[in-house]
């Protein structure tokens, strides 16, 4: 048994760390708080100037912009004369390249509402507080797991010709094999990082490069008909 | 000089008028800098004071606050552009034209909303990356990700709806296949179709609807929810940050912690 | 090194090391940024283009005056209810400056004079471009969907044609090409639809291929198919540049599909054209005035004569002589709908004019093909060219349905969308340009276009190319007050007796009657009113002595005397004018002094002998028609109603109305109603 004034309590914030404040309080002392002491400003002037920089700088950058490039303005709207190929906003085109792939119902409704969903949910979705990596407990069962879901959704994108989205959940399952065969204590660094990701990290990771890779080609690289152009050859 | 413009200064921020619209009055005390923050109806959602290592650039990089920056932008542009646009059909149009070719700086008004826009559809998904990324999600905070969840909505649809304010191809086509996909909606998707545009295909009844949207209910719904996401960051204990420091040696292991109590 | 790093880092902290002095230094940034905008507007184009024009007129003489009227800022013109807002004037400052005429430098040149004030119709309805636009490259060359870059001037009056169906004096050009659209049949494949709601016939009047080969033969056929210029100069009918074969298997099908004309030609007077005197087919040639619709090449490779029916040069290359003398002796039996009238001939008369008409060959123009005979094939693959190249859009062919829509629409062919046309490489991309030489060379857009190339000179394809160019979006939309109707034919037909009378002789061809007709020759819906019945009978027996210096004239038809009093009791009854009231017709003989009177208000108060000739020794006024023997010809009442009010029954004649009053109408009427030399006619007005 340890000296109970060797005790610290401590204020932090961090909830992987400590999820829950806990007082000790010991028999023989009483009860007293020996906080970590943590520098603090004050929020005027300090921060609120810092943020009014940050604003201004970030206002200048689009005033530049404003100078030196003009918003697209085509012909007036018109019913009759369909341009070739109608794109949505570029925030949408992930969205509407999939609607190439797959039935509105599919790619219009169920894919955003599940996205929409799973954002909502996943702060309550706290299965790993510990945000231990994926494949350091229950490493065969998870395993297994992986393996299926990664080989039946590459199977799924590749039956249905999704190509575009099957290169970025291709390279995002290569990552968790490698994780998977990675230990914390590996002496590569990157290694160490992927061996350290929990299941959460590895889903909203593979959720951005698909978005990424599917808005870009959307943007970029989508000509009439929805066909496949290169942006360098117009 | 710099002297007598302090005193001058002094000297104003000292009247009875400018004490009964600042009450924090002048210095530069703590309590001072508190009462700025405290007494003020728009800065009181903020804490009087925050951790140190919040302000650090490699933490947050700011995201939040700048998305908060263009979206100022964009009320202000927003505003101006206002003054010169009509929700008719093709006077819209015609208005981008005047916007160009006659208004004073209008081209250049158009364009600041426009990447101001874009800018923010971008920094918003980057907020949202950003602190899932950091772990700043997690409890307390669950309720203030929900709330920036439907900040991320809002800010699409406020871009969305502003897409088709122009009138011109771009616009009406970009509508028309986004509003189509909402007609896949099963059992009810053509009457959200139809409540979306105000009738079966993009029309005048489609821009006056999105105008009232993109300027008016959207924006309010925007300023509500940007207020409670503030208010919920005070609520929720100041910014997430790291437990960056290196651990004091004095750091009981858990295991001990465990045997103690019991 | 090291110091310029000590330097920089110094500088960076003397400016940024404080939050609030960097807060300072980049707010004073940002309003920097923010002036740029303002700036810009005020160093613009158009504010350059002002001060240069300033600048221009200050060393005129008139800089004053050009001064006061300048006005500084955009400049616009706006009409809402035509879609107007053109702010052309923004930099055009001088184009209402009458004293700028000299200037040569855009954009201060002055506007050539228009019937309409600048500013009542602006600028873009006619010069396209972009009206809004405050810049060059936008105003005149914009790319965006739905703004056609300036037109070329060349075209600009398309512009007129938008509002005015009409034929308007000033605008030959447009008037041509849409005359050229019927006449070279491009109506009888595409559809043109004008503004007005009407849809544009073809007078082209290709001849029916049903009795083909009662006419000619497959060797002509074949021979006219591979180049129908090589026939005649003058031939509306495009060149499709058929291979050999193609043709053969054409000419198999349309002689194969071809019926014998019911009704054996009489081949009785055979012998007589043979035995008759070609110089008197010469003449009867003449006298006939075939040469009012029918060119002949002369020696100088010159065509003479009218276009209303084919060129006759070499028709005895084409015809069979026995088909030529059936058409000369009756057309309307081979063809019931032909322009060409049923002259009376006797059987000698028409054997002289077979035998006239078959000398016109070329030796030169040899239809010796040797085709062999046709085999099935050949035929089955003729009717699949047929079917394939649309021939019977414009021809009557037995067995082929006449094909709805076989070209594109060209109702809207003047706002055409660049985007939806096919450009060839090197082109200039712009629809004039589109559509000039899609009309040049139709086959260079590629083997699969149908179009053929339609014989046009260059002259004819810019005036084709302007008429489509007034087919715009605009003119479609354009308010319905602002749009002034062209003539349509009506469906009107002559009924009974006279009526079968003047549809045999074809009197439609050349006059108008009730609005449908041709314009070659006068329009007779008030002929009843204006002429006496005596003198119509006589002119009916013999016009031909009628003003022989035309080519144009009126032919004689060898009518009988049943016939003529027909004819004369028709028109005098049914052609009345409902401007003129029989029951108050001024008398036809008059007291003398009356008389007198008018002569003096004929030949000093409105000098009518400026324009008329009244007394053929004496007046010299060869403007109007002559009027020497107007008493015998014109009625009083109408003599009366014209004085009073020329237009009223004339519409667009170019007598002007002087306001004569009733006294000085009556007296004048008097005298010109004695106005009868003896023995010789005097031609109409």
């Amino acid at each position: 048994m340890s000296d109970p004034k060797d005790f610290v309590a401590g204020v932090d914030s961090d909830q992987r760390r400590s999820p829950t404040r806990v007082v000790f309080v010991t028999r023989r002392t009483s009860a007293q708080v020996k906080a970590n002491y943590e520098e603090q400003v004050q929020t005027y002037p300090e921060v609120l100037f810092r943020v009014l920089l940050a604003v201004e700088i970030l206002a200048i950058v689009l005033v530049v912009m404003a100078l030196l490039f003009n918003a697209p303005l085509e012909g007036i709207a018109d019913a009759t004369h369909t341009p070739n190929p109608a794109k949505a906003p570029w925030y949408f085109l992930g969205l509407q390249e999939l609607l190439h792939y797959f039935p509105p119902v599919v790619a219009g409704v169920l894919v955003p509402t599940m996205l929409v969903v799973s954002l909502i949910i996943i702060p309550y979705f706290n299965i790993n507080i510990e945000a231990a990596g994926l494949f350091l407990q229950h490493r065969q069962r998870r395993l297994r797991i992986f393996y299926l879901t990664a080989i039946g959704l590459l199977v799924f994108l590749v039956a249905f010709h999704v190509y575009v989205a099957a290169v970025p959940t291709l390279i995002v399952a290569i990552a968790m094999v490698i994780a998977a065969n990675s230990s914390p204590a590996s002496h590569s660094a990157p290694r160490r990082y992927l061996a350290s990701k929990p299941m959460a990290w590895w889903v909203m990771t593979w959720f951005l490069f698909e978005l990424i890779v599917l808005t870009a080609v959307g943007t970029f690289f989508r000509g009439p008909g929805w066909s496949w152009v290169l942006p360098w050859r117009s | 000089m710099p002297g007598k413009t302090d005193k001058i200064l002094e000297q104003v921020e000292q009247s009875r008028v400018w004490r009964s619209i600042f009450r924090s009055g002048r210095g530069t005390s703590t309590l001072h800098n508190a009462l700025a923050i405290q007494q003020s109806v728009f800065l009181h959602l903020f804490s009087t004071k925050v951790r140190k290592r919040m302000l650090s650039v490699s933490s947050t990089w700011y995201l939040g606050t700048l998305t908060l920056g263009t979206f100022f932008i964009l009320i202000v542009t927003g505003v101006l552009l206002m003054l010169y646009y009509h929700p008719s059909v093709p006077q819209a149009y015609a208005d981008m034209k005047d916007l160009q070719f006659v208004v004073s700086s209008g081209l250049f008004l158009r364009n600041l909303h426009r990447w101001s826009a874009q800018a923010m559809v971008f920094l918003v998904f980057a907020h949202m990356f950003k602190v899932f990324y950091r772990g700043a999600y997690r409890a307390p905070r669950e309720f203030n990700w929900v709330v920036g969840v439907v900040l991320l909505l809002i800010t699409l649809l406020l871009s969305y709806t502003g897409y088709l304010l122009p009138w011109d191809q771009l616009a009406y086509w970009a509508i028309t296949v986004g509003s189509n996909i909402s007609a896949a909606v099963p059992l009810v998707g053509s009457k959200i179709h139809f409540l979306l545009l105000g009738g079966n295909q993009v029309d005048a009844n489609a821009l006056l609807r999105f105008y009232v949207l993109h300027c008016l209910i959207l924006p309010l719904a925007a300023l509500l929810f940007v207020a409670v996401h503030f208010w919920r960051i005070r609520k929720d204990g100041g910014l997430y940050v790291h437990q960056s420091e290196p651990k004091k040696a004095g750091v009981v292991d858990e295991t001990e912690l465990v045997k103690e109590v019991q | 090194m090291k110091s310029v790093k000590q330097l920089i880092s110094s500088v960076w902290r003397a400016l940024f090391g404080d939050t609030m002095r960097a807060f300072a230094i980049v707010s004073v940034i940002l309003m920097l940024t923010l002036a740029i905008a303002p700036a810009k507007d005020h160093f613009s184009q158009w504010h350059r283009y002002q001060n240069g024009y300033l600048s221009m007129i200050s060393d005129r003489g008139d800089a004053i005056s050009l001064r006061r009227r300048f006005e500084p800022g955009i400049q616009q013109i706006w009409h809402p209810e035509i879609g107007v807002v053109d702010r052309c004037e923004t930099c055009h400052e001088g184009l209402k400056e009458a004293s700028l005429a000299d200037v040569t430098t855009q954009p201060f040149r002055k506007h050539p004079v228009i019937p309409h004030p600048l500013d009542r119709y602006g600028c873009t309805i006619c010069h396209r471009g972009q009206g809004p636009a405050t810049t060059v490259e936008e105003a005149h060359d914009s790319k965006l969907a739905g703004v056609d870059p300036i037109l070329p001037a060349r075209y600009i009056e398309s512009g007129c044609g938008q509002c005015h169906q009409n034929a308007l004096t000033g605008t030959p050009q447009l008037n041509l090409g849409r005359q050229y659209l019927a006449q070279y049949g491009c109506v009888n494949c595409h559809m043109v639809k004008t503004p007005d709601g009407t849809v544009m016939k073809a007078t082209d009047n290709p001849p029916s291929l049903e009795h083909i080969a009662d006419k000619t033969t497959r060797d002509w056929i074949f021979t006219w198919l591979k180049n129908p210029q090589a026939y005649a100069a003058s031939a509306t009918m495009p060149n499709y540049k058929l291979s050999d074969a193609d043709a053969s298997d054409l000419s198999a099908f349309l002689i194969s599909s071809s019926k014998p004309q019911a009704g054996d030609v009489d081949a009785t007077i055979i012998p007589a054209a043979k035995n008759a005197d070609p110089s008197a087919g010469a003449s009867l040639y003449g006298e006939s005035f075939c040469a009012t619709c029918h060119a002949v090449q002369n020696a100088a490779g010159n065509l003479v004569g009218g276009d209303v029916g084919p060129e006759l040069t070499r028709v005895g290359n084409k015809v069979k002589p026995a088909w030529l003398q059936a058409w000369i002796e009756n057309p309307r039996v081979y063809d019931e709908h032909t322009l060409m009238p049923h002259y009376r001939f006797t059987p000698q008369q028409v054997a002289m004019l077979t035998g006239y008409l078959m000398s016109k060959s070329d030796s030169d123009y040899s239809t010796d093909a040797h085709l062999g005979t046709a085999t099935p094939a050949q035929i089955a693959h003729g009717r699949k060219l047929v079917v394939e190249l649309g021939c019977a859009a414009c021809h009557t062919i037995n067995g082929v349905k006449k094909p709805d829509n076989f070209a594109p629409d060209l109702s809207q062919i003047g706002s055409k969308p660049l985007a939806q046309l096919i450009f060839l490489p090197g082109m200039k991309q712009t629809l004039p340009t589109y559509i000039a030489s899609k009309i040049k060379d139709p086959g260079s857009f590629g083997p699969a276009m149908k179009m053929p190339q339609v014989p046009v000179t260059d002259a004819q394809r810019e005036a084709l190319t302007t008429a489509l160019l007034s087919l715009s979006d605009r003119s479609q939309t354009m308010p319905d007050k602002l749009r002034i109707a062209g003539f349509h034919q009506t469906t009107y037909e002559p009924a009974g007796h006279a009526g079968k009378l003047m549809a045999d002789l074809a009197c439609m061809s050349c006059h108008r009657i009730n609005g449908h007709g041709s314009d070659m020759a006068p329009d007779l819906s008030y002929e009843g009113s204006a002429v006496q019945a005596q003198w119509l009978d006589s002119f009916l027996k013999n016009p031909n002595t009628l003003r022989p210096a035309l080519t144009r004239r009126m032919p004689r038809f060898n009518l009988s005397d049943a016939d003529r009093k027909t004819l004369t009791d028709y028109i005098m009854v049914a052609y009345q004018s409902p401007a003129i009231d029989p029951d108050k017709a001024p008398p036809a003989v008059n007291p003398p002094a009356l008389v007198e009177q008018g002569r003096q208000l004929f030949y000093s108060k409105y000098a009518c002998q400026s324009c008329h000739t009244a007394n053929t020794n004496t007046d010299k006024g060869y403007i109007g028609p002559v009027l020497a023997q107007v008493g015998t010809r014109l009625q009083p009442a109408w003599i009366y109603a014209w004085l009073k009010n020329p237009q009223a029954l004339r519409p667009g004649t170019i007598e002007p109305n002087q306001n004569i009053s009733d006294e000085d109408a009556r007296a004048m009427t008097a005298f010109l109603m004695t106005l009868k030399s003896a023995g010789k006619q005097e031609g109409k007005q």
